[in-house]
């Protein structure tokens, strides 16, 4: 079985690393000169920076995405976070960090709830595990539920940093699924050498078992026959192969297969194309001396203006920064109409760190901004078409095609798996 | 080095540039330490600098 993987991303590698296993004689064609797409380090002033990702698995050491690695004896340690905070103000009325704030812990939320609130929630955290709530987005059901603006601020936080999404864009299916996936994983953790040590992983992987990876080889075109993907074409070269893999998302293999789409045949796959969203963000990445986190999990910050979430990667893994330096990485959810206005989006996320970080020192090494065609997710979170296309032995994975309840690279692996299912059974 | 509008500020050519001359702020933008090496233009995931002319 001949098997093409276009885009050494995340999903690519991690499909050619399973099916490199099973047997397939497998090709990975990426057009950059590096691989991991999103998910690996980049060099930057001696800090290992990353091209997207935040050097975390939502999931940690027993997560969807370790365990695959674990199928596919890619060998990576991760170091499973300690805690996730949420900073919240002194004074709940006073919604300010400037005028003091303390950290309480992520399951503590309900803390700052009335005691029948406090209550309420208490049943909604057992009753919702047997009824789950549907047809609604989460900020939608937490009102119907509990009239408390704390709520919709952490839900925002937790939905911006975790999907770079609100919460009135988010299905609360989705949410419920992702509390169901921490329940049964566990929380967050750091993969020691950050995403290249899951991307170094994969590539020996794939090479141990017979597979080849070109990198800076654009494949323009997969070719259909029959209704069956039959091989693709990468600078000019025709590569024949049984089985095709895109890790493009569907929107961008689309177009590769373009010349095969029918208006007619195709049409609910082609009306599906126009609603798919990617989601943007900015990642403010800091040096700093001191730790300003203080610990290896994530610090949610739902009363700032943009910053929703912190990590400090060296708390887990000190070697992502030089010698003595901390690497501290701020995330901020852009909604679609702002992102022709990254500047000033930029500018309230810098503002933010000033109160979020009062006295503390630290350097802006590199702000990056992801949307488009180079986005968060090429499919927001809880709208992801699955893998399949409208021909036999083409799949898409990837962050395009994530499956259900996985935040971030659980998604992703959570749709490799289930590409793999189906492809092996 | 010219910056077209496909750039979403990723950042990935400040990594790759010898000679810190890339400024990324919602975008990317070459500085005059910029010498037109083109080093940074195949790390572009968009396609976004091009070949000076």
């Amino acid at each position: 079985m001949k098997t093409i993987v276009i885009g050494a991303g995340l999903g690519g590698l991690l499909s050619a690393a399973r099916l490199s296993k099973a047997g397939h004689e497998v090709e990975v064609f990426e057009r950059l000169p590096i691989t991991g797409g999103r998910f690996t380090n980049l060099n930057y002033k001696g800090f290992q920076l990353s091209s997207g990702a935040f050097h975390m698995l939502p999931n940690g050491p027993g997560g969807p995405l370790a365990r695959l690695l674990g199928e596919i004896g890619a060998d990576v340690h991760i170091i499973r976070s300690e805690m996730t905070t949420v900073r919240v103000p002194l004074k709940k009325g006073n919604p300010d960090y400037g005028k003091g704030f303390k950290d309480i812990s992520f399951s503590d939320f309900p803390s700052l709830l009335s005691y029948k609130d406090r209550m309420k929630i208490a049943l909604l955290i057992v009753s919702t595990r047997k009824n789950r709530p549907a047809g609604n987005t989460l900020q939608a059901w937490i009102k119907a539920q509990v009239n408390d603006e704390w709520l919709i601020k952490f839900a925002d936080s937790f939905c911006g940093w975790a999907l770079s999404l609100k919460s009135d864009e988010v299905p609360v299916e989705e949410v419920f699924e992702i509390i169901e996936n921490m329940y049964r994983f566990g929380g967050p953790g750091i993969p020691v050498g950050g995403c290249k040590g899951v991307i170094d992983a994969l590539e020996a992987a794939i090479l141990a078992n017979g597979g080849k990876i070109h990198t800076g080889q654009e494949v323009s075109k997969i070719m259909v026959e029959n209704g069956k993907a039959a091989g693709v074409l990468a600078e000019s070269k025709e590569h024949k192969a049984d089985l095709v893999i895109s890790n493009l998302g569907h929107a961008a293999t689309a177009l590769l297969f373009r010349e095969a789409l029918s208006e007619k045949i195709h049409a609910d796959y082609l009306k599906m194309l126009e609603t798919l969203k990617p989601s943007a963000g900015i990642k403010i990445c800091l040096a700093a001396d001191e730790p300003l986190v203080g610990h290896s999990g994530v610090l949610l910050t739902p009363y700032t203006r943009r910053i929703n979430g912190i990590n400090e990667v060296t708390q887990a893994d000190p070697k992502l920064a030089p010698p003595g330096k901390h690497l501290t990485m701020c995330h901020q959810y852009v909604a679609p109409e702002n992102v022709k206005n990254l500047e000033s989006e930029i500018q309230m996320g810098l503002e933010d760190l000033k109160e979020v970080f009062p006295g503390k020192k630290y350097e802006v090494l590199l702000i990056q901004s992801y949307h488009d065609e180079w986005p968060v997710n090429r499919a927001a979170s809880g709208t992801d078409p699955g893998n399949e296309t409208p021909f036999t032995g083409l799949y898409v994975v990837g962050d395009g095609a994530k499956g259900k309840g996985g935040i971030e690279v659980e998604g992703v692996a959570l749709g490799v798996s289930s590409a793999m299912k189906k492809i092996l059974g | 080095m010219k910056i077209n509008d496909n750039c979403v500020g990723c950042g990935q050519c400040a990594s790759f540039c010898k000679k810190g001359a890339i400024e990324v702020r919602g975008r990317a933008r070459a500085t005059d330490a910029c010498v037109e090496c083109g080093l940074c233009i195949p790390y572009c995931p968009v396609k976004a600098i091009e070949v000076p002319a």
